[in-house]
């Protein structure tokens, strides 16, 4: 079910991507998507159990997978970075095309 | 070995960020860098064994560096050398050459990885660094075109994401080998990931635009050696994983085939080379064993091709034929184009012949068709007119670069000496005869100009939906 949902989030993203026209809108889909990757990999960190693996006193219950989670950390700064660089890029081009429709970019910036 | 291995990979980072704080020093450092890349890429050659480096566990950092890796490192420290030799007296200022040499050590992180993490890592890294550069002139242009770059490899790279999640949780390894066995989604997301950015097949159609639309040494280098990003880890599979190996070699053959189809009918220099990159690396993924190789060849000549045409006097062909050129430069452009067209004694010829040995017999035919190809797309090259006091003007950092790059080409011809027999002679001489025939009786007149819808953002996008169901359905099969 959550798996589901999971899914879903990266589909909405990508189709964001491909049909919104505004370039903001489809970086902001493109943020979607990289959520709903990240929420996959969280799942699947929490497939076997819930609990932090921490060394403790405790009884033996269920940990979750650390690696995944730990993986998807690099994954989280990379997008986040990426994103920014490309805010900064359309900044530049919403000087010159105040309404950042892609395709009008797209026709006057192809050779 | 392994100190070596580690400093290696971190010294172009760290170089890369002292240029900021000693900007006098930028070429120096950049070129040092190159250099040392190319002496660690050379002490692999020496040392025969396979190094393979485990760090933190088996779910941590699993790096291999061997032979293969060799050649591609080999191919990026001359690229990244020449092109900052080319950059030498122009007023480009030290964020261009921290940015090169960042690129130059995220694509040497690729080169050396051997899971599925650090390679993505190392891949964002070269992406982020290749959108600096391609934006680095801060027109409209570039920076459109340098933002559809980082957004079409970002996506993918999505999609990679899932991919490697999903082979991870049947072995819980990111490694290489843990592909085998995995489900066939995981196989076709990482797949679609790296096709992409790798420019391979219909998915690699971006390339061309961003190929042709950067500035001179910014697409030698994009041409040169970041696309080769992607196509390492393919063959590194298809090395490791023997299922994969049929798999990797249908998309070869049909990347060579699309990309000499478009570059044939192309009539821009520039898009030309850039539609011929995508064919070589079809030829690169038709025979993976041989890769390497192939991979410098391609790499040495494509840069070359890039800076010289750079210099041109003008993009188009049709142009071209009423301005002559310089018979320097023509000179340097017929030895380029003679490599990459497979002509003896320069090293392009030994890796087609390496090629050809190895490949399946149903794909012979097909790479015939694409050789007999390069030969016609590079003939428009070969017979342009030229004369002693043409056209040049060429930057002053050219010359150095150019006979680097060529230099190398007539030197990496020594390593596969054994070619040279007269059977290997006689094919690659009929193939370019047929193709300046070909050329002259045909193409030269044609009119046809492919469209180019095909390389809309949007379709590149949903491109990708159609390709992950291909690929879906051919690991299902």
């Amino acid at each position: 079910m959550l798996e589901a949902f999971v899914f879903a989030t990266i589909f909405c993203g990508f189709f964001g991507i491909i049909l919104k026209k505004n370039l903001v809108m489809k970086i902001i889909s493109m943020d979607v998507m990289s959520t709903g990757v990240i929420a996959y990999y969280v799942l699947v960190a929490s497939r076997d159990g819930l609990f932090t693996p921490i060394i403790s006193d405790g009884t033996n219950v269920t940990y979750s997978d650390p690696v995944p989670q730990a993986v998807i950390l690099t994954g989280i700064v990379i997008g986040f970075s990426i994103q920014c660089v490309m805010l900064v890029g359309v900044m530049k081009l919403a000087r010159d095309n105040p309404t950042l429709e892609s395709n009008e970019i797209e026709k006057s910036n192809t050779p | 070995m392994t100190t070596i291995t580690i400093a290696w990979i971190a010294l172009p980072f760290f170089l890369g960020f002292t240029i900021y704080l000693l900007p006098k020093l930028d070429r120096i450092l950049a070129l040092c860098v190159a250099f040392v890349s190319a002496g660690y890429a050379l002490q692999l050659f020496v040392e025969q064994s396979p190094l393979t480096l485990q760090l933190l566990d088996h779910f941590g950092v699993t790096l291999i560096v061997d032979q293969l890796s060799g050649y591609f490192i080999l191919t990026n420290a001359l690229v990244t050398a020449a092109v900052i030799l080319y950059c030498w007296h122009s007023d480009k200022t030290a964020f261009f050459y921290a940015q090169a040499i960042i690129l130059h050590g995220s694509i040497n992180a690729a080169f050396a990885c051997a899971d599925f993490i650090s390679l993505y890592v190392a891949l964002e890294v070269s992406g982020i660094a290749a959108f600096l550069l391609i934006a680095y002139p801060r027109t409209d242009r570039s920076i459109w075109v340098a933002l559809r770059y980082l957004f079409i490899s970002n996506t993918a790279m999505l999609f990679y994401l899932v991919g490697a999640v999903l082979a991870y949780q049947t072995n819980h390894s990111f490694s290489f080998a843990s592909l085998r066995g995995a489900p066939p989604e995981a196989l076709a997301l990482i797949f679609l990931g790296l096709l992409v950015k790798g420019g391979i097949f219909v998915s690699g159609l971006w390339l061309p635009l961003t190929h042709s639309e950067s500035e001179t040494p910014v697409s030698a280098m994009l041409s040169g050696v970041v696309v080769k990003a992607g196509v390492y880890p393919l063959v590194r599979c298809a090395l490791m994983v023997d299922e994969l190996d049929p798999l990797i070699r249908i998309f070869g053959v049909g990347t060579a085939l699309l990309g000499v189809f478009y570059a044939v009918f192309e009539k821009d220099a520039k898009r030309m080379l850039a539609f011929h990159t995508v064919s070589q690396l079809g030829f690169i993924l038709a025979a993976p064993v041989v890769g390497g190789f192939y991979a410098l060849t391609h790499g040495l000549v494509k840069s070359a091709l890039f800076l010289i045409a750079g210099a041109l006097p003008s993009r188009n062909f049709k142009e071209l034929q009423h301005k002559p050129l310089s018979t320097t430069l023509w000179i340097a452009l017929v030895i380029a184009s003679f490599s990459i067209s497979g002509f003896p004694l320069l090293s392009g010829f030994g890796a087609k012949v390496l090629t050809t040995k190895n490949l399946l017999p149903w794909q012979a035919i097909a790479m015939n068709v694409a050789a007999l190809g390069t030969a016609i797309s590079f003939a428009k090259f070969i017979f342009l007119p030229h004369k002693a006091d043409g056209e040049e003007v060429v930057k002053p950092g050219f010359w150095p670069a150019a006979i680097l790059l060529l230099g190398s080409l007539f030197i990496a011809n020594i390593a596969y000496y054994e070619a040279y027999t007269l059977k290997n002679i006689v094919k690659p001489l009929a193939t370019i005869g047929l193709g300046w025939l070909a050329y002259l009786l045909i193409f030269k007149h044609s009119v046809l100009k492919l469209p180019r819808v095909v390389e809309q953002f949007e379709h590149l996008i949903g491109g990708m939906s159609l390709m992950l169901l291909l690929l879906f359905w051919m690991v299902m099969a």
